[in-house]
């Protein structure tokens, strides 16, 4: 990590002297932490995106620094201070690990304001942001019911976290709401990062009989790579990866955060920054479902169409009732949905599910 | 594809790394030299082989291209301990942050690509028979010269000169230095074929079973081939089973969740690593046994003799 940390430094440095003349008013320097290497594809790219978005917004009124890479701890906890140090207006951490570092700082720097990925905690100048990609994963299910001839569906899951297991949810219920013979199974992981594991998980899977596969959370194109050489169907997280897979992508759930870094940059600069907690659905476009494949005929996309229309306009919700957990045991009654704390603390199998939750 | 057949498949596949990497660490602590670069030599060998195998399309270059760049990095770790006659452990931990630092560099433009995957060689009549046949001999060729290496290996230390040669260089360099044997040479070629050897594991990750590139993949495999290398007390037969016995229990972890049997997957994933604490601890329970297994001079310092 030594040397994402120097080319880190290496790039605020460069930043710095870049935009340092140009620029009449002095550029406000918004700083963007991300957990894994810069890519084509993935969670750091996504939210690569969403930087780009705001030096399309705001011109020369901004400059950002970006540090990739970055592990949890104390090199996380360094390149925070260094962006502050350098005057950062507004720091984007990218990982959930980064929580209880960025909290301290924010605290001691209540002029600068942050962005957290996926965190419970919230301040004045501490604010946290989540994808409901559990509703992308619901359409995608729906998807996989639909097009699975072994009627028998495979997930390869990173950790079984809140966020996790209500995707592994959305797709099992949207699944068997479609398909009442498919089989859905699981492998977890117990790791943000493995290429090597997760592909042989998912060739677990499609040993097993799964033509259908989810890929939650991997960030490299692992799992695609494996559904494209074996010849079955993949949904993946975070970013189009098709090109991976032009035969094996069945579609792809990916974010988009563009519209709220946009939106917090902005009130940042005009120093009406609030800490709050955002989730962003379908419906404000921060979660899409893109890179639809050619297996879905076109009533199954109407149908899909119809779902997602639904959802957006709040008819339909995910999580609504009669829901029972694995044991047979009743989560959310007839007719009611599941309020939205109990969704991000979701700890729970549907009914359906083989497998289990490691605890 | 069955259970069982893609058992034995994605074992020999997760095995192969594991068995090169750890013959080649088996061949260096031999000689009394402690490598724990390991894990930065496969990934310096992951990326390079990446790369080649990107801009060639020619897999077997590529595996040759990433164990001649894990074999550089040897030079610098041998050159280091002994020819400067520095502390083996920490020169091996300081190369090893070297290689993963260099194979994040290099590989940052490939981040996250993939390659066309290496065409199979099925064993003629053997891949035939049911379940074994494609699960253990409908793999690409380099994969059957794995085994090889083991039994060219075994041979070597049990019934050749130079076999002998090493052993006494690991075991007592100064009765090797007094017969006339140069020690420093014959380590220096030792880490250099272990490092080759790391080298063919790395890319074989990148190149072969996995074919991607992602700074960090080899994700801790360089430590278990280090950890078999004791597990199988210096001993080369043990070391082709102990790699065997980790594959399987990498492989059996992700089969056992997929079969949909309920299992606590975190007890499963923990598995091959219990097994090589409960494995160490009953060798060494008996402290003889692993002295007299180890090379005595094992990570020591040479200084050579005027």
């Amino acid at each position: 990590m030594r040397k994402t940390l120097l080319s880190g430094v290496l790039a605020v440095a460069a930043a710095m002297t870049a935009v340092g003349g140009t620029a009449t008013a002095e550029p406000a320097l918004i700083g963007f932490i991300y957990p894994s290497p810069l890519s084509d594809v993935g969670w750091a790219k996504q939210l690569d995106l969403g930087r780009e978005a705001v030096v399309e917004a705001f011109g020369d009124k901004v400059r950002t620094a970006v540090v990739e890479n970055i592990t949890e701890g104390p090199d996380a906890a360094r390149v925070m201070n260094q962006l502050v140090t350098d005057g950062a207006k507004l720091v984007v951490l990218g990982s959930f690990g980064y929580m209880n570092d960025g909290l301290r700082l924010a605290r001691q720097h209540p002029e600068v304001s942050f962005l957290h990925a996926s965190g419970f905690k919230q301040a004045a100048n501490f604010g946290t942001f989540t994808a409901r990609s559990y509703e992308g994963f619901y359409l995608t299910g729906l998807a996989a019911g639909m097009v699975t001839k072994s009627d028998s569906i495979g997930i390869v899951a990173a950790f079984a976290v809140p966020e996790v297991i209500a995707e592994v949810n959305a797709v099992t219920l949207a699944a068997r709401k479609v398909n009442p013979d498919v089989d859905i199974r699981i492998v977890w992981l117990n790791t943000w990062f493995d290429p090597p594991k997760e592909q042989d998980a998912a060739r677990a899977l499609i040993s097993q009989g799964a033509d259908v596969l989810f890929s939650l959370h991997q960030d490299t194109p692992s799992v695609v790579n494996v559904a494209q050489a074996e010849g079955v169907r993949v949904v993946n997280t975070a970013s189009d990866m098709s090109s991976h897979g032009p035969d094996a992508v069945l579609a792809s759930v990916t974010y988009d955060w563009g519209d709220y870094f946009v939106r917090s940059v902005g009130a940042a600069l005009d120093g009406a920054f609030k800490g709050a907690d955002f989730r962003g659905g379908l419906a404000d476009g921060t979660v899409s479902v893109t890179a639809w494949g050619g297996d879905l005929t076109e009533e199954q996309r109407a149908e899909i169409a119809r779902v997602e229309a639904d959802l957006k306009s709040g008819a339909a919700h995910v999580f609504t009732g009669p829901l029972r957990d694995q044991s047979g045991k009743e989560r959310v009654a007839a007719g009611e949905a599941l309020p939205d704390p109990e969704i991000f603390s979701m700890n729970w199998l549907v009914e359906g599910l083989s497998g289990s939750l490691p605890n | 594809m069955d259970s069982l057949t893609f058992l034995l498949s994605g074992t020999v596949l997760a095995a192969t790394p594991l068995l090169i990497a750890a013959l080649g660490e088996l061949l260096v602590e031999k000689s009394g030299v402690l490598n724990l670069s390991i894990e930065g030599m496969m990934a310096l060998a992951a990326a390079t082989g990446f790369i080649v195998v990107t801009l060639t399309g020619n897999h077997w270059l590529a595996l040759l291209a990433g164990a001649v760049a894990a074999m550089l990095l040897s030079v610098v770790f041998a050159t280091v301990v002994l020819i400067a006659l520095g502390n083996q452990v920490a020169a091996g931990i300081a190369v090893g942050i070297l290689g993963l630092g260099l194979s994040g560099l290099i590989g940052s433009p490939y981040e996250g690509m993939t390659v066309a995957p290496m065409a199979r060689t099925p064993l003629p009549f053997l891949s035939d028979i049911p379940v074994i046949g494609p699960g253990l001999f409908n793999h690409p060729l380099i994969i059957y010269l794995a085994p090889l290496a083991a039994a060219l290996l075994w041979w070597m230390f049990r019934s050749t000169k130079l076999g002998l040669v090493i052993r006494a260089v690991g075991e007592s360099p100064e009765s090797a230095h007094a017969v006339g044997y140069d020690v420093v040479r014959v380590r220096f070629l030792a880490v250099l074929v272990g490092g080759f050897m790391a080298g063919i594991a790395g890319a074989f990750i990148s190149v072969v079973s996995s074919t991607l590139w992602s700074d960090g993949m080899i994700a801790g495999r360089g430590w278990i081939v280090i950890a078999l290398v004791v597990f199988a007390m210096w001993r080369v037969e043990r070391v082709v089973l102990g790699a065997c016995l980790f594959g399987m229990a990498a492989i059996a972890e992700l089969l056992v969740q997929s079969m949909g049997i309920s299992a606590p997957s975190q007890l499963l994933t923990s598995i091959p690593y219990i097994a090589t604490i409960i494995a160490i601890t009953l060798l060494s329970m008996d402290g003889r046994r692993i002295r007299l297994n180890a090379p005595v001079s094992l990570g020591r310092v040479y200084a050579g003799s005027q």
